[in-house]
């Protein structure tokens, strides 16, 4: 085999018996899928719980994956579907603004630490949005699906994706002018 | 609210160039690209990579049918219903004439707590049906249905214990389809539509 196997190719080594090679998939999609859960939850712990326990799932129902050469999207689903339920079973008001940036480190420059300010502005007008609209946000100008994929992720027909997206810049720029 | 110029989320979407924007409204639409950015950014303190803690878990056997039951009594679930009232009516049309009519057929011998359940689908020009479900731990190929007077339409009859059971139709061994005369079709996590089978014991 080639020196990066295809998903299709670790799908098939795995369904066929080798446990390990999961790992190429954890190794492939990890970081995206934590970056996008960490911003649908607004904390990392939850997170990382979320996208760990998506996975152990994704490798019980490998042999479900129609789409092998889809990975991404289908791993994405599942994901999305484990955010969605920890937020239905975590009302609003819980939402922990825990996870804020860290403490400035004094030997930060400047621009960093402006940086860091411009991201807090950003998580906290992205905590405003609902859920939909985050969802529909994040998965498209942060982890760069296309509508066909955000389809595939997450059940909802184009138009309704298209809405949700141009709500949630509409929104978003909002709360970035009132905290500016 | 459209406090947004609609070529602004055209250029968002690539069906504009930015280009084709005035400098005014360039400057929105870098303002929200530039959010996406930041965001686009890992987190910080990332942490540990979750390989280990995901391998470990997936190199230790699954949990027992017990244990699994357990855990799923004591989890929340999030259960979506969608009724189709005309199907459903058919359904229980369905399942009465069979509970009436069928008792005393010379039809499978049935232990005290198993019932009939009766699968049919139409797809015509398949060339295998198979139905998988939480009866068969969703084993490919276990459950063939047949089209014996080749008119599209697949049958079969099984007996099962009774009980509440998730199931879809595969056809030619690849595409998974719903049973939409199902009584009821629940959502699962991975996206699909499961049709739901509610197998009643024949003899009580």
């Amino acid at each position: 085999m080639r020196g990066t196997p295809s998903d299709a190719e670790v799908v098939a080594l795995v369904l066929a018996g080798d446990t390990e090679a999961f790992g190429f998939v954890i190794r492939r999609y990890e970081a995206g899928l934590l970056r996008f859960a960490t911003r649908m939850l607004g904390s990392r712990d939850a997170a990382a719980d979320a996208v760990a326990e998506s996975f152990v799932r994704a490798y019980r129902h490998l042999a479900s994956c129609r789409e092998p050469a889809r990975l991404r999207t289908w791993l994405y689903r599942i994901v999305t579907n484990r955010c969605k339920s920890y937020l239905a079973r975590r009302s609003a008001a819980d939402v922990p603004l825990d996870d804020a940036p860290a403490v400035a480190d004094p030997l930060d420059n400047e621009a960093a630490l402006e940086r860091a300010d411009q991201l807090a502005l950003v998580e906290r007008a992205l905590a405003e949005l609902s859920p939909d609209k985050r969802e529909a946000f994040v998965l498209k100008h942060v982890e760069g699906l296309s509508y066909e994929e955000m389809a595939a992720a997450t059940g909802e027909r184009i138009p309704t994706l298209k809405m949700r997206v141009h709500r949630a810049r509409e929104a978003l720029l909002k709360v970035l002018e009132e905290y500016a | 609210m459209n406090t947004i110029d609609p070529r602004i989320h055209q250029v968002l979407d690539g069906e504009l160039p930015a280009e084709a924007l005035p400098e005014e409204l360039r400057r929105v639409a870098a303002q929200i690209a530039a959010a996406a950015d930041l965001l686009a950014a890992p987190p910080a303190q990332a942490g540990a990579s979750l390989e280990s803690r995901v391998m470990a878990r997936i190199r230790r056997p699954p949990p027992s049918r017990v244990r699994r039951m357990l855990d799923w009594l004591v989890t929340p679930h999030a259960l979506v219903l969608r009724f189709r009232p005309a199907w459903s009516l058919a359904l229980v049309v369905l399942v009465a004439a069979l509970t009436l009519f069928s008792v005393g057929d010379d039809g499978p011998e049935l232990g005290e707590r198993e019932g009939i359940a009766q699968f049919v689908g139409r797809f015509p020009g398949a060339r295998s049906v198979h139905v998988l479900g939480s009866f068969n731990d969703w084993r490919p190929g276990s459950i063939a249905l047949e089209d014996q007077d080749h008119d599209g339409v697949w049958r079969a009859t099984i007996v099962l214990p009774e009980g509440t059971y998730e199931y879809m139709f595969v056809v030619d061994g690849e595409r998974w389809v719903p049973d939409h005369l199902a009584e009821r079709l629940v959502a699962d996590d991975f996206g699909r539509e499961n049709s739901v089978v509610i197998v009643r014991a024949a003899r009580r």
